[in-house]
């Protein structure tokens, strides 16, 4: 599959290649009050640019995940504010985040990530059927193809492997056809063939469909799958890598000392 | 072991909360009706106490009349003897007394009291000691056209002192109110009216001879007890007259109202509340096996780090029985605020019970708290058993709390044994799975998810994915969800049963007044079927012009073959006219006065046949041999017995007719002969005058209202049984916090979340309905083949009100979801989805 044919039906729905589709500017997220007070995101200003798979990287407690969260609309910042596209998080209400996770945002999370009463089907319409959204078949069949689940349609998620299931939910945070995708630790649970295969799809679905994604790992492998690889340390930037290597990677967590 | 439990009850106090609820609703409800019980019993006795405190002997016949409810009717007894009784040396005031009924008009023109309460009229007890009433206002009657009321009685008729009004006694008589009169220091004995004329006046009235009184009313000298009184009293009688003693009367009266009436209210309440106890324990097991099913690993660790599985069964029960005794001591509190709504509702319904305060035995309390703890604990037994037998591997996996498997330790013992299995041929997942399809399918888990699945099978289409969402919730776990629904089936079940059998019962009615009354318009008494319509009032409206034939049925006190009850009397002749009675033997025309009417039924029970002699003993104590002159099928209108009027007006000195059947007059309409007789009526304190399709039609009413009270009973067991299906999907929802944060992060809104749980306790709620009208429909079959006896001859099914049962079912469901969705909406979606 060449990139030109598959990618230039939707290249019209996609923000231009570069600009950012998601940002967080002076981003501070404190868990806790007093004695006890935790920070876990430290005045952070980060942009995740169209058209790229990105990685936030960092040891645990880094403030990475949390970094994800307050991004994709799942956690408020403290102070500072987030972005998706142009549109700040912090003045929206509860169901006009959750109306833009379903219209806007794909999500692919470590484990638990499909209805297990519904079939890998209606789990992958599962956001455009909350908002009463007919599926573009033609895009649905591309995603579809793409994660390769075309003969598993009406089994149900317990049925499916695990590297199975997070194919599933590659295909589900895809199908709304979403300016970004966010994947917490997609691979955490899976032997590395399996994360191999989901690493692949996301890295398909940018340069061949023309999505957005951001990837939150501490694995130096997976990170090689993206374009450009963000640093989390003690919730703060410590540092930004363009076409990262495990190499490459493996040696800043070592300066890191993660 | 005893700090587990009572950690595990506090860890989990939110589940529990729901078993609490059942359980205390359960003994709330049967602690209350035992409070009802005992208070009322207080309250009669209180009351008798008082009616009869200062009278020492009562002399009065020995021949007593009525069956039940009434108050103690008596033949009466010769005037005469009042002369001997003062003249007895220990005497010290001795009173007639005479009772009777009679009905006061309001100055609305309306019946004081209208069904309800008994109305009764007598004379005025001119000893203030030996009357329980006392003078509030005025004074006492002197001439026969004066009048003392009771203070409710005329604040009810708007009635003062002073005022002109008529007593129905039931010919209208014309009387001056002078005093009104309180019950010690209540307005009356319960909703019970009271008119009292002067002696003259009520045997003119009441008793309508001049020689005869009801009884009377002795006081003895001080220093005298009361037996020794009565033995005094005993000589100085004639034949057929008793002397008994004030505090034997009062005993005696306890012991009436208490066969007659509070056992019979006892027995009913007490099955209501064993009932909602029954449907507490489907609700408080389903709560214990899925806390049970949940904690799973829980139990297993506490087995894997050495405790016995006596020592997890221990637990389990320990806190089980804190539970119930907890909770069943908080019902025994909860029972006073029931008992005091109970009666409140009683009086709402008309049925006025006496005041007075709570009373509680210990008795009823501890059956009340016992039956709740070992309710209890029989529905926590399994469950806890349940918990012991989970083995100790179970802790090493991720136990599955939900899905095919129903969360029963049995279960998962299987599945762990399938999935080694599945491990050893290479590949636990694979095999796993196959475990999942072919694992044992009961048939009634397969019903259950079949029932389920077609009820909600109209969800996707009309909810899209929240109602496949719900659907699929509600089949996902089948044995769960028919626990869940288990509770509402049993209280459904009785609510269907008793809706077809009251049905029936009411369209046996309906049909057999259809049947037999051929009339145009019909005067009632009322909707008790008093006998209060004055005879006068059918030979007046006989004589109007528009009316053909006007014709009374009466009813009332007498012995008929040894047996006391309320017969029903008329002019067979004149009555077989207007109401076809199915004549099978003899003839109705010619019963004159030595010869009554039965329904073929009694002549089979009694053995009796067209010329079989039957005692009888008249109201005034008279006893005449009556003869059997005819046999008739119809048993709707006229009951078992019907003694001739001819007869009956010489021995009842207050003959009334119940009703009074109209045949209009040829070429007189429907509407203008009911005003001429409504007219008439008018004069009469205006009964109600019905055309023959309104007197059909209310045939049943009567059954109508007791299925009212019925119901407002059995709402509590479905309020229980919602508690049930709350709690199921509140722990469900619990379960599936993953899941449903998953749901939120890709955007689900919190409405469409709630609407997902909603629509899964509409769907529980609707299975546990038809479950239950499913199971009631050949219960009541079988109930009204054996109601033949009591009149149902029809089996039928209400469809209409059946179809409200579904709805209000349906409405319920979404009654019990509330609490559960709100909770679910108020999930934190980054804790869902990082839970562990």
């Amino acid at each position: 599959m060449t990139a030109a044919p598959s990618t230039a039906p939707y290249a019209r729905t996609a923000p231009p290649p570069g600009s950012a589709v998601a940002r967080v500017v002076g981003a501070t997220k404190v868990h806790g009050v007093g004695d006890t007070a935790v920070t876990a995101l430290d005045d952070v200003t980060v942009a995740f640019p169209a058209g790229r798979f990105t990685a936030i990287m960092g040891p645990s407690g880094s403030g990475k995940s949390t970094l994800l969260h307050c991004v994709a609309g799942l956690d408020a910042l403290t102070s500072g504010e987030a972005y998706i596209g142009d549109t700040p998080l912090s003045r929206l209400s509860d169901t006009q985040l959750t109306l833009l996770r379903r219209e806007r945002i794909g999500f692919v999370f470590q484990a638990f990530n499909l209805v297990p009463t519904l079939t890998v089907r209606e789990n992958v319409t599962l956001a455009l059927d909350l908002a009463g959204a007919r599926p573009d078949r033609d895009w649905l069949d591309t995603v579809i193809g793409t994660v390769g689940l075309g003969d598993r349609l009406h089994h149900r998620p317990a049925e499916l492997s695990g590297g199975q299931q997070q194919r599933v939910a590659v295909a589900r945070a895809l199908a709304s056809r979403p300016q970004i995708v966010f994947a917490d630790e997609p691979t955490g649970n899976l032997d590395s063939r399996s994360g191999g295969e989901i690493l692949g799809f996301m890295r398909r679905a940018v340069d061949e469909l023309g999505q957005t994604v951001v990837m939150v790992t501490h694995d130096p492998l997976a990170t090689a799958w993206t374009d450009a690889a963000v640093f989390l340390a003690d919730g703060r930037v410590v540092d930004a890598l363009d076409d990262p290597t495990p190499e490459l990677v493996l040696d800043r967590v070592r300066t890191l000392g993660g | 072991m005893r700090r587990i439990a009572l950690n595990g009850l506090w860890a989990h106090k939110r589940r529990l909360a729901g078993t609490f609820l059942s359980v205390f609703l359960g003994v709330a409800f049967l602690a209350g009706t035992l409070m009802l019980g005992d208070t009322l019993q207080r309250n009669f006795e209180r009351l008798f106490g008082e009616v009869t405190a200062g009278t020492d002997a009562v002399v009065r016949s020995t021949t007593r009349i009525d069956d039940d409810a009434g108050p103690g009717q008596r033949a009466p007894i010769p005037a005469s003897t009042l002369a001997r009784v003062r003249a007895v040396d220990g005497v010290a005031a001795a009173e007639p007394s005479i009772e009777g009924r009679g009905t006061l008009i309001g100055a609305d023109g309306r019946a004081v009291g209208r069904d309800g309460p008994p109305k009764l009229a007598g004379n005025w007890i001119a000893d203030p000691r030996l009357n329980p009433y006392r003078l509030a206002e005025g004074r006492a009657p002197r001439t026969g056209d004066e009048v003392v009321v009771n203070r409710g009685a005329a604040d009810d008729g708007g009635l003062r002192v002073g005022d002109e009004a008529t007593v129905r006694t039931p010919e209208p008589v014309r009387v001056r109110i002078v005093g009104i009169a309180t019950f010690g220091s209540s307005s009356g004995v319960g909703a019970t009216t009271f008119t009292a004329f002067s002696t003259a006046g009520a045997a003119r009235h009441v008793m309508k001879r001049p020689d005869a009184i009801s009884s009377v009313v002795v006081r003895g000298e001080p220093g005298l007890s009361q037996a020794e009184l009565v033995a005094r009293l005993r000589p100085a009688l004639g034949s057929g007259i008793e002397a008994i003693a004030g505090d034997r009367l009062a005993a005696e009266r306890v012991d009436d109202i208490d066969q007659t009436f509070l056992d019979g209210l006892r027995t009913v309440l007490v099955a209501f509340a064993g009932l909602a106890l029954l449907v507490g324990a489907f609700t408080i097991h389903n709560t214990f096996a899925i806390v049970a099913a949940q904690r799973a690993r829980e139990s297993a660790l506490l087995r894997a780090v050495g405790a016995t599985r006596r020592q997890v069964l221990g637990a389990a029960l320990t806190e089980t029985a804190l539970l119930a005794a907890v909770a069943s001591l908080a019902g025994l509190v909860g029972g006073i605020a029931i008992a005091s709504a109970l009666k409140a509702m009683f009086d709402a319904f008309g049925f006025a019970l006496p005041a007075g305060g709570l009373e509680v035995s210990a008795t009823s309390a501890l059956i009340a708290v016992a039956a709740g703890v070992v309710v209890t604990l029989l529905a926590g037994l399994a469950p806890a058993l349940a918990a012991s037998r989970v083995p100790p591997l179970a802790a090493l996996r991720d136990a599955a709390l939900e899905g095919e498997e129903g969360g029963a330790s049995v279960r998962q013992r299987r599945s762990l044994t399938a999935l080694a299995r599945g491990a050893r041929a290479g590949g636990a997942r694979a095999g796993g799975a196959r475990a999942g399809r072919s694992r044992r399918r009961r048939p009634l888990t397969a019903l259950v998810r079949g029932a389920t699945a077609l009820i909600a099978a109209p969800l996707p289409r009309l909810r899209g994915t929240v109602g496949t969402l719900a659907r699929r919730n509600a089949i996902r776990s089948p044995r769960r969800t028919a626990r869940a629904a288990s509770a509402l089936v049993v209280g459904v079940t009785v609510v269907t049963a008793i809706t077809v059998v009251g049905f029936s019962l009411q369209r046996s009615l309906d049909d057999s007044a259809a049947r037999s009354f051929d009339g145009d318009l019909a005067v009632t008494g009322g909707e008790f079927e008093d006998a209060s319509l004055p005879p006068a009032l059918a030979r007046e409206l006989a004589a109007l012009p528009q009316v053909a034939t006007a014709v009374g049925l009466g009813s009332g006190s007498a012995r008929v073959d040894g047996r006391n009850g309320v017969y029903a009397n008329a002019d067979a002749a004149a009555l077989s006219r207007l109401v076809d009675l199915d004549l099978r033997a003899g003839s109705l025309d010619a019963l004159g006065r030595g010869a009554l009417a039965v329904s073929a039924d009694e002549a089979e029970q009694r053995g009796w046949r067209v010329g079989s002699p039957v005692a009888v003993v008249y109201p005034d104590g008279a006893r005449a041999t009556l003869r059997v002159g005819a046999v008739y099928g119809e048993e709707g209108i006229a009951g078992d017995v019907l003694l001739p009027r001819a007869a009956w007006e010489r021995h009842a000195p207050q003959s009334a007719d119940r009703t009074i059947f109209v045949s209009l007059a040829p070429g007189v309409g429907e509407a203008a002969g009911k005003a001429a007789v409504e007219r008439v009526a008018e004069r009469w304190g205006a009964p109600e005058t019905q055309t023959r399709q309104e007197y059909v039609d209310a045939a049943g009413d009567g059954v109508r209202m007791v299925l009212s009270i019925v119901y407002v009973l059995l709402a509590l067991a479905v309020v229980i049984a919602l508690l049930g299906i709350a709690n199921t999907l509140a722990l469900a929802t619990h379960e599936r916090t993953r899941e449903l944060g998953l749901l939120r992060a890709v955007g689900q809104t919190r409405g469409q979340l709630r609407a997902t749980v909603r629509w899964e306790a509409v769907v529980i709620a609707l299975l546990g309905t038809t479950g239950g009208i499913v199971l009631g429909l050949p219960i009541a079959f079988l109930l009204t083949r054996l109601g033949d006896a009591v009149g149902i001859e029809t089996f039928a099914v209400p469809v209409a009100q059946l179809a409200i049962v579904l709805v209000v079912g349906g409405l319920a469901g979404v009654l019990a979801g509330v609490r559960p969705a709100r909770r679910a909406a108020r999930l934190d979606v980054l804790r869902a989805i990082a839970a562990e």
